[in-house]
C-alpha cells in the first residue's frame, strides 16, 4: 500500500527557514511574519525576481528582502531598559585610541575558541546547536589587525555567514578600521580587535564575562570601541 | 541584545561606544537604550555593506566614528546617510 505524502501546511513551510527542514539564515525572519505577510513577501519576492533579470538591476531585490528583514524583526521584544549610560568624549576624535569588537564569530585559524568544548565545529553544526550556544557564556577572540583576511575564520549559528566568508569586513571591519587609522582618522589603535559568538547566554555574559571584558579595555587604555552586532 | 550589553557596560565604566548595526535591529537598540547607534540599510550578516564594497564600508565606518564625536547624549541614533 502507498504510502500518503505527508501535507505541510503554509504556517509549516515559513517556520521550516527558522532552523527548521529549509534552516535559511537570511530568511529566518520569515517565522516571525503572519501568513499573509509571509504570502505577500514570497509573492512580491517572485515578482522581483523576474524584474531585476529583465532589468539587469538587483536593487529592488536587495530593497525587498530588507523589508522582509525590517518587519520580521520590528516585534522582537528583548532586553528594554528606560535609560542607559552615557560617557561623553571630548573632541577631536583623531586624537583617541580606538579598537574593534564585533559579535560575529570570527577567529584567526590556529584559535579555534572551540565552542562547547568542540574543535573545529562546522557551521551546520553551530546552527543545529544554536540553542545549546545560548546557554553558554560567550568566548572573546583576539585578532591581530594586521591577520589577513586569508588567515580569518567564522562560524556563528545564529546569522548568514556567506558574505563573512567571502569579505570578513561586511561584518567584521577591522581592515577598514587600520585604514582609516592611516588616514589619520584617529590616532591609535589597540593590537588586536575582538570578536565573540553574540548567541551566548545573556545573563552569563552580563554577571560574569563583562566585568572581565571591561578590566581588559581599561587595561588598554582604549577612549572609545566601535561595536557591531550581527 | 549582546553587544548592546556589551556597550552599556562600557560606557558605565568610562569607555564609550558607537555601535553600527543594521536597521532591522532599530527597535532592539532602542529598546536597549544605547548611548550611539549608526543604523544601516544593510542586509542581516552585513551591517557594514556587501562583500568588498570597501567604499561602502568605509564610509558608514567613518560616520560611526563621527558620532564619537558629534553626539552629546545617550539614545543618539543615526541612519547611515
Amino acid at each position: 500500500m502507498e504510502k500518503e505524502p505527508i501535507k505541510e501546511s503554509f504556517e509549516d513551510f515559513i517556520k521550516s527557514f527558522f532552523y527548521g527542514k529549509r534552516s535559511d539564515l537570511s530568511f529566518k525572519f520569515m517565522s516571525d511574519l503572519s501568513s499573509e505577510q509571509a504570502s505577500l513577501f514570497i509573492q512580491n519576492l517572485f515578482k522581483d525576481i523576474v524584474d531585476s533579470i529583465d532589468d539587469n538591476d538587483f536593487s529592488s531585490l536587495k530593497q525587498r528582502l530588507l523589508q522582509g528583514q525590517i518587519q520580521g524583526y520590528k516585534e522582537q521584544k528583548n532586553f528594554d531598559y528606560d535609560d542607559g549610560p552615557f560617557h561623553s568624549l571630548d573632541p577631536p576624535v583623531s586624537s583617541m585610541k580606538l579598537s574593534l569588537m564585533t559579535s560575529s564569530g570570527h577567529f584567526t585559524k590556529g584559535n579555534d575558541p572551540k565552542p562547547l568544548g568542540v574543535e573545529d565545529m562546522t557551521q551546520e553544526d553551530a546552527q543545529r546547536r544554536v540553542f545549546d550556544f545560548l546557554k553558554e557564556a560567550p568566548q572573546l577572540s583576539e585578532i591581530p589587525f594586521d591577520t589577513p583576511p586569508n588567515d580569518l575564520n567564522v562560524r556563528h549559528g545564529g546569522y548568514d555567514i556567506r558574505g563573512a566568508l567571502k569579505d570578513p569586513n561586511v561584518s567584521f571591519p577591522y581592515q577598514r578600521m587600520m585604514e582609516l587609522k592611516s588616514q589619520g582618522v584617529f590616532a591609535d589603535l589597540t593590537p588586536n580587535a575582538f570578536s565573540f559568538v553574540g548567541a551566548c547566554s545573556q545573563k552569563r555574559l552580563l554577571k560574569k564575562i563583562l566585568p572581565v571584558w571591561v578590566k581588559k579595555f581599561q587595561k588598554l587604555k582604549v577612549d572609545a570601541l566601535v561595536l557591531v552586532p550581527v | 541584545m549582546s553587544v548592546g550589553h556589551v556597550a552599556r557596560a562600557l560606557e558605565e565604566a568610562g569607555i564609550a561606544t558607537v555601535v553600527i548595526a543594521v536597521k532591522s535591529f532599530e527597535a532592539r537598540m532602542k529598546m536597549m537604550s544605547l548611548p550611539r547607534v549608526l543604523l544601516t540599510s544593510q542586509l542581516l550578516g552585513r551591517p557594514m555593506g556587501g562583500p568588498y564594497d570597501n567604499e561602502k564600508q568605509s564610509k558608514i565606518l567613518t560616520a560611526a566614528i563621527q558620532l564619537l564625536e558629534t553626539s552629546k547624549r545617550n539614545g543618539t541614533i543615526q541612519m547611515e546617510f
